[in-house]
């Protein structure tokens, strides 16, 4: 019964603790929306972004035409036309004004049937590797496609044998995350952002613990009988139902306010159990460690710093600022420490990957012993700060 | 002022050389200190910082733990007795609440914290807020209360559990005398009504105003205790009068006639006069003296010394030090 009142004290002050309400959900909410907008073309699939470039051709034959033509045919390639020279767009290419710079050599058939290089790819500063190796891939195709219609035609020693020439659509690609979804996003950004506003419940909660000790609140509780239990639980309850809150808004504005802008709408994937399990999970292991922050700083200045630090790092390396599976091996491996990022996969497997509760069991664990720890490391500093005062 | 005197009263509180040193600390806080304090009593705990008052207060309620056989309540070992403890209560000197909660808020939550039965909760509000003038002030924000509201919202909570020992912490710092005034009004009714009270305060004329006993305790030593009156009687022949205003110079030189003032015995300021008498005769003509010249005093002191004196003469420093 005594718990109770504790619950409603904490609600009361968290409902009138506006700083800390737009901490715990419009900073998350508006991170959202910048992140998942931001990302979006990196994401989807039936993209409409353009891969700008520029093109010259020093040949004017038959076959170079061919592959200009298929080149501009190419989806997601948008070539700039332009009457400047070589010269003049190779510093507007350094610019970051097109992606990458083609220049086809003279005599591009005979270059072509002799097997020597027919043309130079330049790319431009921002072009990041992965784009590059697309790109050239894409050119390597239809160089490619050109030299195999020759060598065929001259062989067959018929012209028209290679008018015809396009390789089949040998390939079919399936997404395996859902018959009609693709991953996009708001797929990553929901879960990620809102892990990061689930653990900076540290901030609200360790100040009105340490409001708490230093106004004497504190003690005055231990001297009327409450005990520690009482007190952390306390704590520990209405925060808990703070991060279901959060989760519950999160997830409704990737439902309904990322679509109704222009977004992709979030997917809750097939299993409710396994979203809840994650969800408890990621909150308990949020609030111990809240609760840990608050033992080991002395003032709120102290407290707001050390989980500010800590959150952003745990978050970097979690693959919340940058999807793990874009991390090189050495990072994906040290972000394995990270809590948000167990509980970003135990997302990312109910989201993504069509994962239900027993898909997450890892995850919840690693979250659980996560929390236990917490929760033995707060209780041990506070006994010793107790001994400490005896 | 309605100070009890030493009726019969039994002791509820006995300290035995009581000790208490903090981890770390190069000296003890508490050094062999004993005490008895009387149910129904208002025990004024007197010391400069750091003497040990706090650490005392912080023993008695159960904040600290302490050796056993050392602190007994009602003659039972307190160490093995805590729930002795939860007829206690503590007023700390901080305001030790919620000052985003309203007052209501306040004292709800903290009677759900003492475990009162639900339907008791709203009668024991209304007493606190009742003896502590709070009942019109019950839906305001306690971050909105003037500093003396603040002091009564934090002896207001000290009420809730209706305590038969209060632990009072310097109640009055840093408040307005009205306020002042009507805490300790409030200090003395409760006590009429049996509670026992235990008081720091740094403001002597507050301990001399509603105590009935004291004790002086420095760096962790009790160095005096007794009942008030008893420390403060005193066999000296000295009379000392506060006047509300200056003499003027007729008047100095009328009392410089009389015939106590001529062996130089008259030491006077501005608006404190002190003579040594050598008669009950002497005492007689001073006091017709000043009726006849009707000159106005706000204080009159003959063979009682003054606490702040006594404390200085004891500690050698200031009670504010």
């Amino acid at each position: 019964m005594k718990l109770f009142y504790f619950i409603h004290k904490e609600l009361l002050l968290i409902k009138r603790d506006l700083h800390g309400l737009l901490l715990l959900f419009v900073m998350p909410s508006v991170f959202i929306l910048i992140m998942t907008f931001a990302l979006q073309n990196q994401y989807s699939s039936s993209s409409d972004s353009q891969i700008d470039f520029y093109l010259i051709s020093h040949s004017n034959d038959e076959l170079s035409q061919e592959f200009i033509d298929s080149l501009n045919n190419t989806a997601n390639f948008k070539r700039i036309l332009s009457d400047k020279s070589e010269a003049e767009l190779r510093p507007a290419v350094a610019a970051d004004q097109a992606s990458f710079f083609v220049v086809l050599s003279d005599n591009f058939s005979v270059r072509l049937a002799n097997n020597e290089r027919v043309l130079t790819l330049e790319t431009a500063p921002g072009t990041t590797p992965v784009m590059i190796e697309l790109i050239q891939s894409q050119l390597l195709q239809k160089v490619s496609q050109l030299f195999i219609k020759q060598n065929l035609a001259d062989l067959l020693g018929d012209d028209d044998s290679g008018g015809s020439f396009e390789p089949a659509n040998f390939i079919n690609t399936k997404s395996l995350y859902n018959s009609n979804l693709q991953p996009s996003s708001v797929q990553q950004n929901v879960p990620a952002w809102l892990l990061f506003s689930m653990f900076f419940i540290a901030i609200p909660l360790s100040t009105t613990l340490i409001n708490e000790r230093q106004q004497g609140t504190l003690a005055r509780l231990k001297t009327m009988g409450a005990s520690q239990l009482t007190l952390f639980l306390g704590k520990l309850i209405p925060y808990f139902a703070i991060n279901l809150l959060q989760v519950i808004a999160m997830l409704l504005i990737g439902i309904f306010l990322v679509p109704a802008i222009g977004g992709d709408k979030l997917q809750l994937g097939n299993s409710y159990g396994g979203l809840i399990l994650i969800s408890v999970c990621a909150s308990i292991a949020a609030v111990t460690y809240a609760l840990l922050i608050a033992q080991l700083a002395d003032t709120v200045e102290q407290a707001t710093i050390l989980s500010g630090v800590c959150n952003i790092i745990m978050a970097a390396i979690g693959g919340v600022m940058v999807p793990r599976f874009i991390m090189p091996e050495t990072m994906q491996a040290i972000s394995n420490y990270s809590p948000m990022a167990w509980g970003l996969e135990g997302f990312l497997d109910i989201f993504l990957r069509n994962g239900n509760a027993a898909s997450v069991v890892t995850e919840s664990c690693y979250l659980l012993i996560f929390a236990l720890s917490m929760l033995l490391l707060s209780l041990f500093i506070a006994a010793r700060k107790q001994i400490r005062s005896h | 002022m309605t100070k009890q005197t030493n009726l019969k009263r039994s002791t509820l509180i006995s300290i035995k050389q009581l000790q208490h040193q903090y981890k770390g600390a190069e000296k003890p806080a508490l050094n062999s200190i004993s005490l008895d304090i009387q149910q129904g009593s208002v025990f004024g705990l007197l010391g400069p910082n750091g003497a040990g008052k706090t650490t005392l207060l912080s023993i008695l309620s159960g904040l600290v733990k302490c050796a056993p056989n050392k602190v007994f309540i009602n003659g039972q070992d307190l160490s093995k007795n805590t729930k002795r403890l939860k007829t206690f209560s503590i007023v700390p000197q901080e305001y030790a609440f919620y000052n985003r909660l309203s007052v209501i808020e306040n004292l709800t939550f903290f009677a759900g914290a003492l475990g009162i039965a639900r339907e008791k909760i709203e009668t024991q509000i209304n007493s606190a807020a009742t003896a502590t003038g709070l009942l019109d002030r019950l839906t305001d924000k306690a971050e909105n209360l003037s500093g003396g509201l603040k002091r009564r919202l934090n002896l207001a909570i000290g009420l809730l559990n209706q305590p038969t020992l209060l632990l009072l912490d310097e109640p009055t710092v840093g408040i307005d005398p009205h306020s002042r005034n009507f805490i300790l009004e409030t200090i003395k009714t409760l006590n009429e009504q049996g509670t026992t009270i235990i008081y720091t305060s740094h403001y002597m004329e507050e301990v001399e105003a509603i105590c009935t006993d004291i004790a002086i305790i420095d760096d962790g030593s009790v160095l005096l205790k007794g009942p008030l009156d008893e420390l403060l009687c005193t066999e000296n022949n000295t009379l000392e009068i506060d006047l509300k205003e200056p003499l003027s110079q007729l008047q100095t030189e009328q009392l410089n006639q009389l015939s106590v003032t001529s062996d130089a015995s008259l030491r006077a300021t501005q608006q404190h006069l002190k003579f040594t008498l050598n008669t009950e005769a002497e005492l007689l003509s001073v006091l017709t003296h000043f009726n006849k010249h009707l000159i106005k005093t706000t204080r009159i002191h003959y063979g009682i010394r003054n606490l702040e004196d006594l404390f200085l003469n004891l500690t050698s420093r200031s009670l504010r030090d």
